[in-house]
């Protein structure tokens, strides 16, 4: 999972974060600091069912 | 004569976040626990150390902006927390060391301190975790 700065607080805004250890990443998404940027894997069009009798 | 004066510069970080600009104190305290070791045929009262339990007291500003206090700490209460805390901004050296404490529990989060005619402050302690100091 990559994340990237979106707080001063925490460095350059854009850049790319690399937490260290012991830091609690979802408080700093929950908070506003980080972004993730791995995008959605859902699918908007719906599966179709192919197995119907 | 050796003083150490604090203008405007120490730095707190709460969960890698910056947090120096609200804080305006800052508290840390190693400490480790004593256990009575006095025995028959002692005549004064004696310990060894235990285990260890430092604290990082700070105080400060609160704010329900983004990225300010309350955005920082709400998502923090009841866990682990890294916290470290050094005197300037300067480069981190033996005459500016930087105190860690790693997992370091918060307990609590005071959500509203107000008074009138006043700041809303409010006082945040993080207890227990592994004491590190970094001199470069």
């Amino acid at each position: 999972m990559a994340y990237v700065i979106a707080s001063p607080r925490l460095g350059t805004v854009g850049d790319t974060y690399e937490p260290a250890d012991g830091v609690n990443i979802e408080a700093l998404i929950e908070g506003g600091f980080i972004k993730s940027t791995s995008k959605s894997t859902k699918s908007d069009k719906p599966i179709k069912d192919t197995n119907e009798e | 004569m050796a003083t150490s004066t604090y203008l405007s510069n120490p730095v707190v970080t709460i969960n890698a976040v910056d947090m120096s600009d609200q804080c305006t104190s800052a508290v840390f305290t190693r400490m480790i626990e004593s256990l009575e070791s006095t025995a028959f045929g002692q005549t004064n009262r004696s310990y060894v150390g235990g285990l260890e339990n430092s604290t990082l007291t700070v105080t400060m500003y609160n704010s329900f902006a983004a990225s300010e206090t309350y955005a920082t700490l709400k998502a923090l209460v009841g866990t682990q927390v890294t916290v470290k805390v050094k005197p300037t901004s300067a480069a981190t050296s033996a005459t500016n060391p930087e105190s860690t404490l790693t997992a370091s529990y918060m307990e609590s989060l005071p959500i509203v301190n107000g008074q009138l005619g006043a700041l809303d402050t409010i006082d945040i302690t993080f207890t227990g975790g592994a004491y590190s100091v970094a001199v470069a």
